[in-house]
């Protein structure tokens, strides 16, 4: 169970050539259970991805709090990224690499049991459609293929908590699909997944509940059709652009 | 350790793969000594060709032919300046001093009258400076002909004059002229440790920056100490690797250039060669813990190299600032990286003696600056400015 309450964050941040506090985040929280996938929807610059660095230990609240399985971000940060598999917004491979190489380097840097290791990659390979990827080095390699060496990457060490940050950003359908057969796989074998998407087809068919983040806080919080009952619209998007872009802001759990 | 080790496993193959940047790192590095010998011996014997030659070079001689034959008689080869000689002289192409004889000098001898006679040369013209020497001496020897048939002509003894006899004993040994221009490897060898640093301290830092391979690694749960460390091993080695090899390219092709003006200057046996080898390791070391801490400030390969650049320019200039403004082995360059190797490397070629606080004091100063620098460099890995602005 990943937990986020009353996060808030602010930057130092240059604006035209002048410091400025910018607030990536100013109130943020949901539960997200496990054996389920939670998304959080939201427009560009909502606050996602700060918020997914921050239960990432890599960005400290500046007030607030987060628990991965219980256990706050801030105090055991090496625990907590223990237990989560993340496929950031930055997901950079080592191209002189292979694939496998790259997936290998972090299986030992987790402390990965060699056996182990394999049958992983091997399962992904097969639900991610990359066998005779793996042999091969990244450079050269497209967007789509490069997405799944890096998710097989961040979830090698089989972690019980997924963050993943607008996984489907610049893949192609296929590539899509076969993410989404990895995703269902994994919750139904009872995962703790949370996602960050602005794609609303994508949320809708994936997510058993949303999140709904707008000006660095949560709008709203629940599954898609509690959400469309909420707002009192027939789609998720009129829901959406009404809770993200129009009226009040409602606070949620 | 563990994951240190693993790093440094993964870094290494990662920049052996770099086939491209360390080739040429390789071939810069092996040919720097036998083309610096190369040039070095061509430099020295054209100067003891000049000296040999002992061409004068004078400016209205046939107003002075008494000067001329003197010259003619102390075995000189008395040359026409070039019209422009003074222009020639300073542009260098001139590698001389010229004597310029003013009109009437014949007359104004006979007269007995003082003569002022001017030799006009470029200080600073290293090559021209034996020639020069040679010149100015004559020209005494010239004048102290004349004052001393002047006296006798009086029936005074010449030996009134010579209160003092200069009796000139030059104390730097032949080894210690020659470390003049052998300056050059132990310069070349320090340039080498950042010539093998550079790429892959950039590669194990900005590098990660650029491609966004960052991020996700710290995101393993490991400490970010163990992880420099490990990436800070690999650019040592690469270093180190460099260095010796540069090092062994001098001693191989001395071997080979068996010019006998080369090999009486230089001091260059094995235990020179084993005296660098330990005074370049920890330096090597600290290159590149600081060019990885430079190259991590860079959010891409092209900013890092940047920085890179400014810390290189740093330790070229620093090891021949002692040459420029002439202090011989003070104390303090002990403490100062680069400028203290070169100090000590220096004084080894010229066959000085080497105590321990020359090897300990640079030494120890190096891996202490190391140290610092892997600690600021564990600590900015954890700057949230760093981990994610690309």
């Amino acid at each position: 169970m990943i937990e986020v309450r009353s996060l808030a964050k602010s930057f130092d941040a240059k604006i035209d050539g002048k410091r400025a506090r910018v607030i990536a985040v100013e109130d943020v929280s949901f539960v997200a259970h496990d054996g389920r996938i939670t998304a959080m929807l939201g427009p560009n610059g909502a606050g996602k991805t700060t918020t997914l660095r921050i239960i990432g230990t890599l960005v400290r609240a500046d007030r607030g709090q987060a628990r991965v399985g219980d256990i706050d971000v801030q105090t055991d940060t090496r625990a907590v990224r223990a237990q989560l598999g993340v496929l950031s917004d930055a997901r950079g491979l080592y191209t002189r690499l292979t694939a496998r190489e790259n997936i290998e380097y972090y299986a030992q840097l987790r402390n990965v049991p060699v056996q182990n290791c394999s049958q992983r990659l091997d399962m992904m390979a097969e639900l991610l459609d990359m066998g005779e990827l793996l042999q091969r080095r990244v450079e050269g390699f497209s967007n789509g293929e490069r997405m799944k060496v890096a998710l097989a990457r961040a979830l090698i060490h089989d972690p019980h908590h997924l963050i993943l940050d607008e996984p489907t950003n610049g893949l192609d359908v296929v590539s899509t699909r076969a993410l989404r057969r990895l995703l269902l796989h994994l919750r139904s074998t009872g995962k703790c997944i949370v996602i960050s998407s602005h794609i609303m087809q994508e949320v809708d068919q994936l997510a058993d509940e949303i999140v709904i983040v707008a000006r660095g806080r949560t709008v709203a919080h629940g599954t898609a059709q509690s959400i469309r009952a909420e707002a009192g619209t027939e789609s998720l998007e009129d829901a959406f652009v009404k809770l993200a872009y129009g009226a009040e802001p409602a606070t949620a759990t | 350790m563990n994951t240190t080790s693993t790093v440094f496993r993964k870094e290494l193959i990662d920049a052996l793969r770099d086939r491209r940047t360390w080739l040429i790192v390789l071939v810069t590095s092996i040919l720097a000594g036998p083309v610096a010998l190369f040039l070095m011996s061509i430099f020295i014997s054209s100067v003891e060709e000049d000296a040999a030659k002992r061409e004068i070079y004078v400016a209205n001689g046939s107003a002075a032919p008494t000067l001329i034959n003197f010259l003619q008689r102390a075995g000189a080869t008395v040359k026409d300046a070039p019209d422009d000689y003074a222009a020639q002289i300073k542009s260098g192409r001139l590698q001389n001093a010229v004597i310029v004889v003013p009109d009437k000098f014949e007359q104004r001898l006979a007269a007995g009258e003082t003569i002022r006679l001017p030799v006009t040369f470029d200080e600073t013209a290293t090559r021209a400076q034996p020639a020069t020497r040679a010149t100015l001496a004559a020209v005494r020897g010239f004048a102290r002909e004349l004052g001393v048939q002047r006296l006798l002509a009086r029936g005074v003894s010449p030996q009134l004059m010579a209160a003092v006899e200069i009796e000139e004993l030059n104390v730097a040994s032949s080894h210690a002229r020659g470390a003049q221009l052998l300056f050059l490897i132990p310069w070349l060898a320090l340039l080498g440790s950042v010539a093998g640093a550079i790429s892959v301290a950039i590669d194990v830092t900005a590098g990660e920056r650029e491609r966004g391979s960052l991020e996700p690694l710290l995101m393993n749960p490991v400490a970010a100490g163990a992880i420099v460390l490990g990436k800070w091993a690999v650019v040592a080695l690469c270093s180190a690797s460099v260095v010796i090899l540069t090092l062994i390219g001098f001693k191989t092709a001395l071997q080979f250039i068996r010019s006998e003006n080369l090999s009486a200057l230089m001091q260059f046996g094995f235990s020179e060669f084993a005296l660098f080898i330990v005074m370049l390791l920890p330096f090597a070391a600290m290159i590149a813990s600081l060019n990885m801490l430079a190259a991590t400030y860079g959010r891409s390969y092209k900013e890092a190299q940047t920085y890179a650049t400014y810390l290189a320019m740093l330790v070229n200039f620093t090891p021949i600032v002692p040459l420029f403004i002439s202090i011989r082995d003070a104390a303090w360059q002990l403490f100062v990286p680069a400028m203290a190797q070169q100090a000590v490397m220096m004084r080894a070629l010229s066959g000085e003696t080497i105590t321990a606080v020359d090897i300990l004091l640079p030494g120890g100063m190096a891996i202490a600056v190391t140290a610092v620098a892997l600690l600021a460099q564990a600590r900015l890995l954890r700057n949230e400015r760093i981990i994610f602005s690309r």
